[in-house]
């Protein structure tokens, strides 16, 4: 198999089969995620829920680590061969032709930027102390969900996550239909709906995501409308 | 009708595969617009010759559409402006009078530059010699007659088979591979039943050779398919990954 995991059809499997993987385990995050709509208790339960899965939870969490590592090298080493594979001298004057979307031109950065947000991600939430002095919103402690109330307080963590989330979702259009034709389906009336699903899913995920810090950040100022009474 | 135009070429000119190359600019003048882009670049060379100069160096053969010698990137597109045409079937028509053309050779680490605008595209030939083949016997003429092929398969096998090998491709491609010019071999075979036999080991060592020779990797970004002249669909290069899943080393 050593052939395989080095040639450049293989490879290309790899970033796709782990890619797809994380798109999965994003749609369970967001779906978490949108747990903060429905109040403190809600999202705090699931938090809860998931901190007591024990063994599972590392395993996942193991499980995640090793995608992103497989996903990222092996897409490095496609992208050092294609690199090195236009040669010396590139074009003087280079026009493309096809369809070669703004999505799939972004692959690069929007996979840089996903990777500098996912940093700063995991040191905000996922490894920082979720019942500090950080969570308190109003004199109680409400746990992870005032983690991230209090967090989206400031405009700039904001705009840096909705940034990040434009990050994910540019890369997940190009992403979901790169996926099925890397594992070989392609049809003429098919393929055509892939492509506008993958950006329908792509769009999705991220407005998903990116809703919520805009959520508590403008309805966080006034507690009144907090999220809990709108449900 | 035909009408006559002037024309600034800027071209690559570089002297041998060792040498560093340079654009140099010349006067195109009173250019049939009804020649043919290579007739068109006869005609400089014909000037060039005459005042002594060493004429451009460019790939041709049929100059019919159907042999895959030519191809030069033309204003930043494989083969020029018009889509599903080889250099040599693009007339000077499709250029108004006092454009400035740059022409470029294909750039690919795989496809080096042997003078001018002429590349060296013999990794086609050893990707095919390492597996682009039936080698079972498959009988005479009247044999394949015994086999049916249902049409789907044997219009696919024609659309693959349809695949001149002039490298455009690889030339449009932004990482330079060579996966839509494998793949429609890979697919020309697997879709008729003569192929089946050593379809496997046949996507296994082509796709071998194909890394071997230094092209770049299908980042599924579909310039190939937009800039073949023959239109061959990255359909195929779907059926070469699913045929290549699951091959061992």
């Amino acid at each position: 198999m050593a052939g395989y995991f080095s040639s450049s059809l293989g490879r290309k499997q790899v970033v796709a089969i782990t890619g797809l993987l994380l798109i999965l385990f994003l749609i369970m995050h967001l779906s978490g995620n949108l747990l903060l709509y429905k109040g403190p208790d809600a999202f705090n339960a699931y938090a809860e829920f998931l901190d007591h899965l024990g063994m599972i939870k590392l395993l996942a969490r193991v499980g995640l680590v090793l995608l992103f590592v497989t996903h990222i090298v092996f897409t490095a080493l496609l992208v050092i061969d294609n690199r090195k594979a236009r040669g010396q001298e590139g074009y003087a004057v280079n026009r493309a032709v096809g369809k070669r979307s703004f999505a799939t031109r972004l692959m690069p950065y929007t996979g840089t930027l996903v990777l500098v947000y996912l940093i700063f991600h995991l040191l905000d939430y996922t490894l920082a102390d979720h019942h500090s002095a950080k969570s308190i919103v109003d004199g109680v402690n409400l746990g992870l969900y005032g983690l991230v109330y209090n967090s989206f307080r400031s405009p700039v963590r904001v705009a840096f996550y909705v940034a990040g989330m434009f990050g994910i979702g540019f890369h997940l259009i190009h992403a979901v239909q790169s996926v099925v034709q890397t594992f070989g389906f392609n049809h003429p009336t098919a393929t055509p709906v892939i492509r506008r699903l993958s950006t329908l899913i792509g769009v999705a995920i991220a407005v998903g995501f990116a809703s919520i810090p805009f959520y508590l950040f403008l309805c966080g100022g006034a507690r009144a409308c907090s999220v809990s009474c709108l449900f | 009708m035909s009408k006559s135009i002037n024309l600034t070429l800027k071209v690559w000119r570089q002297k041998n595969a060792k040498s560093k190359g340079q654009f140099e600019t010349y006067l195109a003048e009173n250019v049939d617009s009804d020649c043919s882009f290579l007739e068109m670049l006869d005609v400089v060379n014909e000037d060039l010759n005459k005042a002594g100069k060493d004429p451009i160096a460019f790939d041709h053969d049929c100059r019919e559409g159907i042999c895959g010698a030519c191809g030069a990137v033309v204003n930043g597109q494989v083969h020029g402006p018009q889509r599903k045409t080889t250099l040599c079937q693009l007339h000077m028509r499709q250029f108004s009078d006092g454009d400035t053309i740059v022409i470029e050779p294909y750039r690919s680490r795989a496809f080096p530059v042997i003078k001018d605008l002429a590349v060296d595209r013999t990794a086609f030939d050893r990707i095919i010699q390492a597996g682009g083949y039936v080698s079972v016997k498959t009988g005479q003429a009247p044999d394949a007659h015994s086999i049916l092929v249902p049409k789907t398969n044997a219009d696919l096998a024609m659309d693959a088979a349809q695949c001149i090998g002039c490298g455009a491709c690889v030339a449009a491609c932004p990482n330079a591979s060579a996966m839509l010019f494998v793949s429609a071999k890979v697919s020309h075979f697997a879709l008729l039943p003569q192929g089946q036999l050593e379809r496997k080991e046949r996507v296994k060592r082509m796709v071998a050779q194909m890394d071997k020779e230094g092209f770049g990797n299908c980042s599924n970004e579909y310039e190939c398919e937009a800039a073949c002249p023959k239109g061959i669909s990255v359909s195929n290069i779907a059926r070469m990954n699913r045929d290549y899943m699951g091959v061992g080393s």
